[in-house]
């Protein structure tokens, strides 16, 4: 094996990982949950129109033109 | 007539616009993905801990993100980073107070960057030890798209979304990693440990 072709199976191996048991991801979308329900909570039922969310992590002008930006 | 399903930037536009419930959709198509990036990093216990909040952190920011881009994994691989980074960051300065500053040039505070403990926790069925000083002696900035690429699947462009980065630079830093890895493997033969 040269080390071309040895550097991706070794990376891949270093790299692997169980899967999750499934109540790790549950809990995970519970919290999710309830970030999603107090803001259908606090917006009331769904109007529809553009709800003007989740500006304050990004900076105006960001769509269309530039990639999302995970944020700082 | 087949089903056409929605993408990424579609359900995070319609949560954006009055269905903040379709963004659970999103969390539940990459989970997978997001816990096997955290754990790849932290370990199992410290990506069960953190998942959540990488799901509220992308809930508040999905209004910044560009619908036509029709898969989420770079914007939240990059989500999920931050949240690691801020987690490192918090446990590093509790044990070591005075542990600030970057003096190794690697674009990361000391307190920030974990790579030995996390090269410490690998143990994958081959355990290469060049590999591993390979990957272990990469600029952090390097070792990120790396690792990206190699371990998330993603491609060299969506690894430059992940990080922030012009996609050139994503390249450059790709190349470069790779080939410090192809110099340090051909030096010395991976060694196989029990």
């Amino acid at each position: 094996m040269t080390p071309e072709s040895a550097e991706p199976d070794l990376l891949a191996a270093l790299g692997h990982v169980d899967p999750p048991p499934p109540g790790v991801l549950d809990a995970a979308r519970e919290v999710l949950w309830s970030a999603v329900a107090q803001e259908m909570l606090a917006t009331g039922p769904a109007s529809g129109h553009a709800a003007d969310v989740g500006r304050s992590e990004s900076a105006p002008g960001r769509r269309a033109d530039r990639p999302p930006d995970p944020g700082a | 007539m087949p089903v056409e399903v929605e993408t990424d930037g579609a359900l995070i536009e319609r949560s954006v616009r009055g269905r903040p419930d379709a963004f659970v959709e999103v969390a539940r198509r990459h989970e997978v993905a997001v816990h096997g990036f955290l754990a790849r990093r932290a370990g199992p216990q410290v990506a069960a801990d953190l998942l959540g909040e990488v799901w509220v952190r992308a809930f508040a920011g999905r209004g910044g993100y560009d619908p036509a881009y029709p898969d989420a994994r770079p914007w939240l691989f990059g989500i999920a980073r931050n949240v690691l980074r801020s987690h490192w960051r918090a446990g590093r300065a509790a044990e070591h107070p005075a542990a600030t500053g970057d003096p190794a040039g690697t674009g990361y505070p000391v307190a920030e960057d974990p790579w030995d403990d996390v090269i410490d926790r690998l143990d994958g069925p081959v355990r290469s030890r060049a590999l591993r000083s390979a990957i272990r002696a990469l600029p952090s900035a390097e070792r990120d798209v790396l690792l990206l690429v190699a371990w998330e699947q993603l491609t060299p462009a969506q690894a430059a979304t992940a990080l922030g980065v012009p996609p050139g630079t994503a390249r450059s830093r790709l190349h470069r990693a790779r080939a410090a890895l192809r110099l340090a493997l051909a030096a010395g033969p991976a060694e196989e440990e029990s």
